[in-house]
């Protein structure tokens, strides 16, 4: 009998033994003193932290950084990971249209108190646009590091050959360029419009007059937003883009099949990478607007910095956000990376003025909004994904697809 | 109670050495089971899972909302599809192909038992990575060879229906491996005597197939079907790799539904609900699956 419990306690012992090693308490310093600054940074952006870091540990000698890199596929997952178990890292890169989702969760830190210490976190420095994302509930919660913006991208040979000498500027100038493009047969498309991205009818829904969400109420069965949709859809069903989500943009574009898209700044070094022999065959501009004169609309994206409220080390944390803010520290990170500073002052450098292409974003950010700022906006993005495809593929009328999308909208902004 | 500790006592290392399994199976499977069905009747979500006093009851209204989803039913209607097509797909033919290899011990055939293996231990991003590549409508392989013999394209991923066929031959393609294996070694347990003796008699080789080889199968054949049934009713890597549930939920199984809606869209009571119904399935399908086997028992010669 004692046996069996000696043995047993034994057991347990050692299995609690195992655990605790799993475990492990989080340590604020190392071994030789210096205070410990956990970042999560995602995709390549997290790939080009490492130099900025080092400048950083060289200004502060007595931070130790340590970066991890996640994956934008399995980001989102991490982080819900991390505000379950309370043990997330103390700066955190957050994609903009997530921030509502983590700080309505109470996930992120209330920086109010710190912007006088560090006047690089004024809202006044950024964007317009992207000064939105740094306010939830009255609290200041993240500060935008880098952005992006959707231009249209074409070829420049192609167009001229179907009498573009400029690129198209309006929504019948789009359609038609489009129609002699697709005329060229062969397989050629004369559009890809990407209905994976649950943006991708939102410009064209602001140019149109139209608001997505507003006063809590969704819009997408409003006649301005129907009419978007119409137009955008409009090019599937004459085969003027490709329905199939499986088509291999780049190398298509560099075949000429598909001579424009929409799409954000990495476009510019992929398709150098992928297509050379199109160098200079190429530009970027303006999504066009609606009617001779009237104004272009993008979506701005991109990430911004926030201090997980669980963070162990918040001053060091708040620290590093400054420093990412500082507009010359924003022109040295779009050396490395081509991501575009979020701080007016950066763009003032000379190397945004000289570069044609880099100067089509510049104007494009002054009219880009971002995607609206609700915690339901991941969920009710795939809506939008859904219902494009229910017209696109599963032939639904427009207007009775919308107003499903709306019901459905409408119930998810409810809670 | 005194007679339970006795007999505890005295076969205390059969325990100490189940112990570990038990323990840990308590832990990550038994516990989180019920931590599921406790938040299944909840609205936990992102908010909920930062700070617990934002979790609220509400009863059973997200089974109620759940079975009234067109979303989640048209993935239960997916996940039949998948099953009642892959599981006899998988099952014939790994034994299939398990009785052909099983004919001869040269080297071809050893060759050929590694070539049918190989997609068992291949990664299941890797596979579905190469196979996206195979199906694509434009530059695909499949596609071109189709274009060689003057076919039109297929679109493989497109279509809700033919992208579920899709996902099915590459699910088979690479469940069959593990299957065969498992039948090749009842195959070699099967003694040589009966074939000698039916010859002997007389038997053709269809007849010594029939009456010896899949009867004495009956084990392995009914351990192949209940885990693979059990893994197909939860598919879930292929479409999230391939599709993630396009085009028009077509592709969307309910493992996969549970997925989004907990990860991608934080309505952890939701997905919650949804696993519990998946649950409930796989233990209905098991235990009938259980019933049926006790009717013919073993076949014994």
């Amino acid at each position: 009998m004692a046996k069996l419990w000696k043995s047993m306690i034994a057991c347990m012992l050692v299995f609690s033994i195992v655990l605790a090693g799993c475990s492990g308490q989080d340590k604020a310093t190392t071994a030789d003193g210096k205070r410990i600054l956990k970042i999560w940074g995602m995709g390549g952006e997290g790939g080009s932290l490492p130099d900025m870091v080092a400048a950083f540990e060289k200004a502060n000698p007595d931070i130790d950084v340590q970066v991890q890199q996640i994956p934008w596929g399995s980001a989102h997952d991490k982080l819900l990971t991390a505000v379950a178990s309370k043990s997330g890292p103390d700066v955190i890169q957050m994609g903009m249209t997530w921030i509502p989702e983590f700080a309505n969760a109470g996930a992120l830190m209330d920086l109010t108190p710190y912007v006088e210490q560090y006047p690089n976190l004024k809202p006044e420095n950024f964007f317009e646009g992207a000064r939105e994302t740094m306010k939830f509930n009255d609290q200041m919660i993240s500060v935008p590091w880098y952005m992006e913006t959707r231009v249209l991208y074409y070829r420049t040979d192609l167009l001229k050959e179907v009498g573009y000498n400029e690129p198209p500027k309006t929504w019948a100038e789009l359609k038609d360029a489009a129609t002699k493009l697709a005329a060229r047969g062969n397989g050629n498309y004369g559009i890809l419009l990407d209905n994976q991205d649950a943006a991708f009818t939102l410009p064209f829904a602001w140019e149109n007059g139209s608001e997505v969400i507003s006063n809590n109420q969704a819009q997408f069965n409003q006649p301005p937003y129907i009419e978007a949709v119409k137009y955008l859809t409009s090019f599937y069903k004459e085969g003027l883009a490709p329905t199939q989500s499986d088509m291999q943009l780049l190398p298509a574009f560099g075949q000429g099949m598909v001579p424009m898209f929409f799409s954000g700044p990495w476009s510019i070094n992929q398709i150098h990478e992928t297509a050379p022999q199109i160098d200079g065959k190429w530009s970027t501009a303006l999504i066009p607007a609606k009617e001779e004169g009237g104004k272009s609309a993008s979506v701005l994206g991109g990430s911004n910095w926030s201090v997980f409220s669980s963070a162990v080390n918040k001053d060091d944390a708040v620290k590093f956000i400054s420093f990412m803010s500082d507009p010359a520290n924003q022109v040295k990170y779009y050396e490395l990376s081509k991501d575009l500073p979020s701080t007016l002052k950066a763009w003032e450098d000379k190397a945004f003025s000289s570069n044609e292409q880099i100067k089509t974003f510049r104007e494009q950010m002054e009219t880009s909004r971002t995607s609206p700022f609700v915690k339901s906006w991941e969920a009710i993005g795939s809506l939008i994904k859904d219902s494009l495809q229910q017209i696109n593929i599963g032939g639904a009328d427009v207007q009775k697809q919308m107003e499903e999308l709306t019901t459905q909208a409408n119930e998810l902004l409810k809670d | 109670m005194q007679k339970a500790w006795q007999s505890l006592a005295k076969h205390r290392y059969p325990y100490l050495f189940i112990a570990p399994t038990l323990i840990i199976l308590f832990i990550f499977s038994f516990i989180p089971i019920l931590v599921a069905v406790f938040i299944s009747f909840t609205n936990m979500d992102l908010a909920g899972l930062a700070n617990w006093s934002n979790i609220k009851f509400n009863g059973t209204d997200n089974f109620v909302q759940l079975f009234g989803d067109a979303v989640f039913r048209k993935s239960m209607f997916n996940t039949l599809i998948y099953v009642v097509v892959g599981v006899p797909l998988v099952v014939l033919l790994s034994m299939a192909i398990a009785i052909l290899i099983n004919q001869g011990t040269s080297w071809l055939f050893k060759t050929f038992r590694v070539i049918y293996y190989m997609p068992s231990i291949t990664n299941i991003v890797a596979v579905a990575v190469i196979w996206g590549y195979l199906y694509n409508s434009q530059y695909g392989l499949i596609n071109q060879m189709l274009g060689f013999f003057g076919f039109d394209p297929v679109r493989w991923l497109q279509g809700p229906t033919i992208a579920k066929f899709s996902l099915i031959i590459m699910a088979v393609w690479k469940a069959i491996g593990l299957n065969m294996i498992i039948f090749l070694a009842a195959l070699q347990g099967i003694p040589r005597t009966y074939y000698e003796a039916a010859q002997i008699d007389g038997a053709s080789r269809w007849q010594q197939l029939t009456k010896i080889t899949v009867p004495l199968l009956g084990f392995a054949t009914f351990f192949v079907s209940i885990t693979t049934l059990i893994g197909w009713i939860q598919f879930f890597e292929e479409p999230l790799v391939m599709t993630k549930g396009d085009p028009l939920n077509g592709t969307t199984s309910m493992a996969l539904f549970i997925y989004n809606t907990g990860f991608q869209r934080s309505d952890f009571g939701y997905a919650a609900a949804g696993s519990i119904v998946l649950f409930a399935i796989i233990i209905v399908v098991t235990i009938i699956q259980f019933k049926v086997r006790k009717k013919d028992s073993d076949v014994e010669y």
